[in-house]
């Protein structure tokens, strides 16, 4: 596995094509994710610290339990 | 090589065979639910997938066991090859088949889950219809195989899945939504957090009282939205006719 990179961020990102508003990606990650009024997710578009393990995990877990596949962990450079 | 030729992995074989069938019963149901949007609630949408995913996994490996046993025992003549290719079985040739039938349809059905993230969505959904056919087969397989099928317990077992999936299908024909079905109460959004709340009463943009309505299931993705989302909105809701 090597060294775990800490420096930079990330942002999960939807496919607003594949996503039907399943609402499980705000169930599993409440802090990167809400719903908008039809279900679908609105993301936290500021990159989140890659540090931040908690989120880093319940992004791992939404991009894991949706059940159209529409979300991904982009990684980004800088965080703020 | 006593093991072989003792009842036991007969036994074994006819035990797995029913539990598999009722543990898939619960698979399919929980599908459905999640394909439902059921949940969000008391238990979580993510929960029921979760149970769905896992409780897949138990099931297939009931599956293996049964089918592993079937071959390896000598009370029936069913060769290795008979597992995977339907039909060439020499004791109980249509049901064996059926059962062979049932397993290489769940086969597709794991296989696409595993490369889910690989394939095009709708060729998974595709192959994930299939599961109904495997389960009916299946069914049918347990019913025409199984001697335990007929009478007592393993009849109740059999009719209770039969109940159950039907069921699961019926709801799954009837209630299909093909679009959102709305926030759930475990999202953020649901319990309505006082800081939005705050934030959405200083929100200087009047909203008309007619666009303040929520929307049904049915119209939602083309019904009229409020206007004061408090954040930035990806999907442009269609226009209104």
């Amino acid at each position: 596995m090597g060294v775990r990179r800490r420096a930079g961020g990330f942002v999960l990102l939807v496919n607003p094509i594949l996503c039907d508003g399943f609402g499980h990606c705000a169930e599993l990650a409440p802090d990167l994710v809400h719903v908008d009024e039809w279900g679908y997710p609105v993301i936290v578009t500021e990159p989140v610290p890659l540090a931040n393990l908690a989120a880093l995990e319940s992004a791992r877990y939404a991009v894991r339990g949706c059940p159209r596949q529409a979300l991904r962990i982009e990684r980004v450079s800088d965080a703020h | 090589m006593i093991a072989l030729t003792s009842p036991y992995l007969w036994y074994t074989t006819r035990a797995t065979g029913l539990v598999t069938l009722a543990l898939f019963a619960l698979v399919v149901s929980l599908g459905t639910l999640v394909a439902n949007r059921a949940g969000g609630t008391a238990v979580g949408r993510f929960e029921l997938n979760e149970l769905h995913r896992t409780i897949a996994a138990v099931a297939i490996a009931f599956l293996a066991i049964h089918i592993v046993t079937t071959v390896m025992d000598s009370f029936v003549s069913t060769g290795p090859l008979a597992a995977v290719v339907p039909f060439i079985s020499s004791y109980k040739r249509l049901p064996v088949a059926l059962g062979t039938i049932a397993l290489d349809l769940m086969v597709a059905v794991w296989i696409s889950s595993l490369l889910k993230a690989r394939i095009a969505n709708r060729s998974w959904r595709f192959i994930h219809w299939f599961s109904w056919l495997a389960y009916a087969i299946a069914l049918v397989h347990a019913l025409m195989t199984g001697t335990d099928a007929r009478h007592g317990v393993g009849l109740a077992i059999v009719i209770a899945c039969l109940a159950v999936v039907a069921g699961a299908g019926a709801w799954r024909v009837l209630a299909r939504p093909t679009r959102a079905a709305g926030r759930t109460a475990l999202s953020p959004l649901g319990a309505e957090p006082d800081a939005r709340r705050a934030e959405r009463a200083t929100d200087p943009t009047p909203v008309a009282p007619s666009s303040r309505e929520t929307p049904s299931r049915e119209n939602a993705p083309s019904g009229p939205g409020p206007d004061d989302a408090p954040f930035p909105r990806r999907r442009q809701p269609p226009r209104r006719r």
